[in-house]
């Protein structure tokens, strides 16, 4: 064991149902540096840290602390050990004060709290890392920026040597961030690590020493802050070994089935939604959109499937206008998709294979008579289908919930191509699965390609984008910022999209 | 440290085995009870006589021709709440409030009955199923809408209209309804023998029995072989995929709440029609509430529910016939409710499972 | 699968329990028989708990003192019976259980009484309170209300703040009747006092009574009275350091402080009687309604802090009652609008006074109709 490292992990591989989370990596921090741990949503970034401080247990793989073993059963002990994890949502008491919280459920709180002398030890270390907190403030009086100061100061009570931030930037302000950057790297000089957990490119770029990539549960490098550039780190991040799309015919592409003109629409929450969309789909053709999330990926998904009214602009298909007709309607076009979240809207986790199969079926007269649903029929219609894809299930009435993911992509795509769909929208059709499952499921898009289906391909995985697409769009901040064919798309061209850049632009530099 | 899981799939075993130590458990426990309270008596108590209190709870409910058709006119209000509330759980829809529905059956119905003595029973009779029906659904309904449309919380206010309902039957029997013969007494005037639901020879066991079977089959089958019936499951398990699938969500809560709260209409109507055969207050002593762990207890399954409810009024019919051999009711009561402790307590441990953290075991 | 599993279990359950219960009952039964052909057996049926502290735990005090009075006569009871649909079962069983005489203490029980005596002419009921008789069924009741008006000459005695609180159950004939009758006790001592009632809606409530008793003591009242099973009320009054009377049974030690004095029932006389005429064949059914002079109503003893005069006064009225110089309804009585509604000298009959539905003058409160 190399005592140059504080953390050590060897391996880590971690599986929950039907996704392989972390699969065999390796990540060490030194003492006193900040490392960026990068890495798309779902690429396994926090399960690894929840692991390392003690939250999951790892199916296999070894910890080390200082070049000792060790296993956390519980955060406390990671605590204990010096890991302490500062999540997204602060686990704080509102009517406490600050001092108090800080003090909750550590070793200190005994029965009786010297508030006065904690007080005073946590003003002391407050200031000593530029920490701006009044221990004696409520928690409900203060901003998130300063709650989460809280947190952290809360851990350097308790004696951290190495702070997990997940992705503390999120809830902050541009300043906010800026001032949290400062206070790190100052603490850092103090000997303290930090993993900064992250997407955001310049963030790694701003603030960290080191950073490691994290892509679909494997750490596929670790590089030196001087090494590297943005553009390295995105493709490292989006998939770099990029392969020549050499199974796909040449398209033929044939009328144009898919259009939107100017689609606008809000999104859920203040992230920009979709602003003055146009694009066009033809038979054929597959049309891979790439995009950092929370730029619009699902947005557009959802608009075309839907399930997500359009506040202006228009959605035709086959030159039909169906722009906010019901999911209903818009599946009588003709239009499959095929969810983010396949448990969650793709398929109902506690029914079994032929409920899940017959969810678009069961009102043609095919299934049944009048209002009944003729089970055998549906029984024996679920069955042809799982033939067809090959799907492996212990029975038919199992709820598809203990499925592996890539038999529950797989009974998805059943389904959703079972009607000779006009238009697919797929997103992230393969993340979480293994090789094989993947190439299964690309497999069945590219015949639904030459079947003359239109396809819209969302994202992360820009090496999938890459060899499947046609065409590919680039999505930031809810504006398209233009469509390149697949032979112009470079990979650094599509990076610098992703982060802003006009297609134009590109092309100069 | 010790942490609950949950499981991925009840374990078979366990579903036997641990309603069965459960049973044994509350028994135990009861018998406990029994036991210090026998000590208090001047005349002692034996282990023998906590036993005999026990059989005696059994011989009252079952062990009679008598006891079965009371332990039977006890489950009906029970089995038809039980069929109403389930199809609202099925579809994730709270319904607390089978015990209104309940009553503003009773009341349709009795209005009817009140109103029109003159009808034969043969108009009578479907007139009144009707109108309690319908009155319950409404009630039922009421929650339904803004729960549809605006997503308010229905748990809470199909809460707050039993209270409505039930003191909407007290205001008719303490004014309105009050029988001009009855002295001021707080009950309406009594039904005439066309407005009494049939009964099965000599015992009270009523027609109210037939409805719950038929509507047992009848559900049975909805659930599992009609399009409806496959629309409120995949609502209930995944709205989203119900929503992306094309399914009206809308639509089918506002149907939903109104036939669960028309069945729980249904078990009023042959509550004051066959049972008290005139509208008095106090007509359910929580029938709608009970409904709620029958239900769940009966995992939602409806030849389930007929047994649970069958089973909890065993329990009742049993508890009041061992207090004549000196047991006191509260004594009663708690073994009553240790019983259900137990039982649902046990389903606590079908659903999760104790792991302890200190063991690296992984569950898949 | 899941479902035919958690069927199984349910029959498995269900043969379980019906298994037990054919095996032991026998052994049980055979225990009981030989006493059971000695003893006359008598059963009551209780609304409440038997330690309510109120209406059941009075009928379980005259249970009792049967059960002393006569050493061959076996009791039982069943306490908490629900008004309606359970009491018919319970009553069934009573008799099934060899019962040949059955008190059923509540008026909600009227009903289910009518129909079990129906299909059993040769057991006895009597029913407490209610109006329907029938070959084997008897009522009775006391006249409460002649010792309200006593407990109210106390009460208008000791106000001064000149509003007296009524913790009431139901707007009920027995109940109004209560009122009245405490009202006029009230007024024939104290003309200016007036008599507030609260409604509660429930006779066994602790919690409720007890509230209702504090929202009449915050209006003013510094005398609380009450027609509840419970001595809930008391206490509030005990609480906030003002006076009482009591219902039922004696509730000086519930609130020692408070209590002036009760007005309670004595069933156990009667109980000994109706027994001793039922075994003797020289029962006939039939309302009774039995007055002070029958001691089936009377005054607890007073509280210490009741005035010596009072207690002349109070002792003088009785007396009269006792005698039957004095009936309570003796016109001129007035209700709440003012109007005369019995006339100078005229005595209201029973009745009258079984269905009464309006208050007397005095009286701080509606009936709603």
């Amino acid at each position: 064991m190399t005592a140059d490292f504080l953390v050590e992990m060897k391996q880590i591989t971690k599986r929950f149902p039907g996704v392989l989370a972390n699969d065999r990596v390796d990540l060490q921090v030194k003492r006193g540096e900040i490392l960026a741990l990068l890495g798309e949503n779902g690429s396994g970034k926090s399960t690894l840290m929840s692991i390392l401080s003690g939250l999951y247990r790892p199916d296999a793989g070894e910890i080390y602390v200082e070049g000792r073993k060790v296993t956390f059963k519980s955060p406390r002990e990671a605590i204990d050990a010096g890991i302490g994890m500062v999540h997204q949502h602060f686990k704080q008491v509102d009517t406490f004060s600050v001092a108090e919280n800080i003090i909750l459920g550590s070793k200190e709180a005994k029965f009786l709290l010297k508030a006065g002398k904690v007080e005073k030890e946590i003003e002391e270390l407050s200031r000593g890392y530029g920490l701006q907190v009044d221990p004696t403030a409520k928690i409900w009086q203060l901003s998130i920026a300063e709650r989460q100061r809280v947190e952290i100061v809360k851990m350097l009570y308790r004696g951290s040597k190495l702070l997990i931030l997940d992705e503390p930037t999120a809830v902050l302000t541009p300043q906010e961030a800026r001032e949290l950057f400062q206070v790190i790297r100052q603490m850092t000089a103090r000997g303290q690590s930090i993993i900064l957990i992250t997407h955001k490119l310049n963030e790694v770029m701003e603030v960290a020493d080191r950073v490691t990539v994290l892509r679909s549960g494997v750490a596929v490098a670790t590089r030196e802050r001087q090494q590297v550039n943005q553009r390295e780190l995105a493709r490292l991040m989006m998939g770099q070994d990029i392969i020549v799309p050499s199974k796909k015919n040449p398209g033929q592409f044939g009328q144009e089935v898919l259009k939107l003109e100017s689609a606008t629409a809000d999104s859920d929450s203040r992230r920009p939604g979709l602003k003055d969309i146009s694009l066009t789909v033809r038979q054929g053709e597959i049309l891979g959109i790439a995009g950092i999330a929370g730029n619009g990926r699902r947005e557009l998904a959802e608009v075309i499937a839907g399930l997500r009214p359009l506040s202006k602009g228009k959605i035709l298909i086959g030159g039909k206008d169906v722009t906010n007709l019901s999911p209903l309607e818009i599946i009588e076009e003709g239009v499959s998709y095929i969810p983010e979240d396949r448990l969650g809207s793709g398929l109902v986790p506690n029914l079994g294979a032929v409920d899940n199969l017959i969810l678009k079926e069961y009102r043609r007269p095919g299934l049944g008579r009048g209002p009944f649903i003729n089970r055998r029929k549906a029984g024996e219609f679920a069955a042809r289908l799982i033939q067809d894809v090959g799907v492996k299930v212990t029975g038919l009435e199992v709820p598809v919930k203990k499925l592996s993911g890539g038999n529950l992509q797989r009974l998805l795509l059943a389904r959703e191509l079972a009607s000779s769909p006009k238009v697919i929208v797929a997103v992230y059709p393969v993340r979480g699965l293994d090789i094989a499952a993947s190439e299964a499921v690309h497999k069945m898009l590219l015949e639904q390609r030459s079947k003359g289906a239109a396809i819209v391909l969302i994202s992360e995985d820009l090496e999938e984008l890459l060899k499947l697409s046609d065409h590919i769009g680039v999505l930031y901040k809810g504006r398209l910022m233009g469509i390149l064919p697949v032979e112009e798309a470079e990979p650094e061209k599509i990076g610098l999209m992703m982060l802003g850049a006009q297609p134009g632009e590109v092309m100069a530099s | 440290m010790i942490r609950l899981e949950r499981r991925s799939a009840p374990s078979p075993a366990g579903m036997v085995l641990i309603p069965l130590t459960a049973i044994f458990l509350a028994l135990l426990t009861g018998a406990v009870f029994l036991y210090i309270n026998g000590l208090g008596s001047p005349k002692g108590i034996s282990w023998g006589q906590v036993l005999a209190v026990y059989t005696g709870m059994l011989d009252g409910a079952f062990g009679s021709g008598y006891g079965l058709s009371e332990t039977i006119v006890k489950a009906i209000p029970l089995m038809l709440c039980g069929l109403g509330v389930s199809i609202a759980f099925r579809m994730q829809l709270w319904n607390i409030g089978a015990e209104g529905q309940f009553y503003m059956g009773a009341f349709a119905a009795a209005w009817v009955a009140l109103s029109f003595p003159d009808l034969p029973a043969c108009v009578m009779l479907p007139a009144m199923v009707l109108t309690g029906m319908l009155c319950g659904g409404l009630w039922g309904l009421i929650p339904a809408v803004p729960r549809a449309y605006l997503g308010v919380n229905e748990t809470i206010t199909t809460l707050m209209l039993n209270y409505v309902a039930i003191l909407w039957v007290n205001y008719l029997v303490f004014g309105p309804w009050k029988d001009p013969q009855g002295m001021n007494f707080p009950l309406s005037k009594p039904f005439t023998p066309a407005a009494v639901l049939p009964t099965l020879g000599n015992s009270r066991v009523h027609l109210g029995l037939a409805f719950a079977l038929v509507l047992a089959v009848a559900l049975w089958i909805a659930l599992r072989q009609s399009r409806w019936g496959y629309e409120v499951t995949v609502i209930g398990e995944s709205p989203r995929a119900a929503r992306y699938a094309g399914m009206n969500i809308t639509k089918n809560i506002l149907l939903v709440m109104f036939f669960s709260g028309a069945i729980a209409g249904l078990a009023g109507m042959a509550e004051v029609s066959a049972i008290a055969q005139r509208m008095q207050q106090g007509l359910s002593p929580g029938y709608g509430y009970t409904a709620i762990i029958v239900a769940w207890l009966a995992k939602l399954n409806p030849f389930a529910i007929l047994l649970v409810s069958f089973l909890l009024g065993a329990l009742q019919v049993g508890g009041y016939s061992v207090q004549s051999s000196g047991v006191p009711a509260a004594i009663v009561f708690m073994i009553q409710g240790a019983l259900l402790f137990f039982v649902l307590g046990g389903e606590f441990f079908n659903r999760y499972k104790i792991v302890c953290t200190g063991k690296t075991k992984m569950e898949v | 699968m899941k479902r035919i599993i958690s069927f199984v279990f349910m029959l498995v359950f269900v043969v379980a329990l019906v298994g037990c219960g054919g095996e032991k009952p026998k052994a049980q039964e055979d225990k009981k028989e030989p006493a059971a052909k000695e003893k006359l057996k008598v059963a009551f049926i209780y609304v409440g708990p038997v330690g309510d502290g109120g209406w059941s735990y009075a009928h379980d005090q005259g249970r009792k003192y049967l059960e002393q009075q006569m050493p061959d006569v076996e009791t039982s009871y069943i306490e908490s019976v629900p008004e309606g649909a359970d009491s018919e079962r319970v009553l069934t069983e009573l008799v099934e259980k060899g019962n040949k005489i059955i008190f059923a203490t509540s008026f909600g029980y009227m009903d289910s009484v009518i129909k079990v005596a129906q299909k059993y002419p040769d057991v006895k009921f009597l029913h407490c309170s209610g109006y329907k008789t029938a070959e084997n069924v008897g009522t009775y009741f006391g006249r409460m209300y002649q010792a309200r008006y006593l407990t109210g000459i106390i009460a208008g005695k000791t106000t001064k703040s000149n509003t007296i609180g009524y913790v009431a159950a139901f707007p009920i004939p027995e109940v109004i009747r209560g009122i009245n009758a405490f009202t006029l006790g009230v007024r024939s001592v104290n003309p200016n006092a007036k008599v507030k009632v609260v409604w509660t809606n429930t006779w066994y409530d602790p919690a409720a009574e007890k509230e209702a008793a504090k929202s009449l003591l915050e209006a003013g009242a510094d005398v609380i009275t009450q027609h509840q099973d419970t001595p809930g009320p008391q206490q509030a009054a005990e609480e906030k350091g003002k006076f009482s009377i009591g219902y039922n049974s004696d509730m000086s030690k519930m609130a020692p402080k408070a209590v002036m004095t009760s007005a309670v029932w004595n069933w156990g006389p009667y109980y000994v009687e109706t027994v001793k005429a039922i075994k003797e064949g020289t029962w006939k059914s039939s309302q009774y309604w039995g007055p002070m002079s029958d001691k089936i109503v009377d005054l607890a003893p007073y509280g210490p802090m009741v005035p010596e005069d009072v207690k002349k006064l109070v002792e003088a009225k009785k007396q009269e009652i006792l005698e039957g110089k004095f009936d309570v309804f003796t016109g001129p009585i007035k209700d709440q609008t003012g109007k005369e509604r019995v006339a100078a000298g005229q005595k209201m009959t029973d009745a009258e006074m079984l269905s009464f539905d309006w208050f007397v003058e005095g009286v701080d409160g509606t009936i709603p109709k």
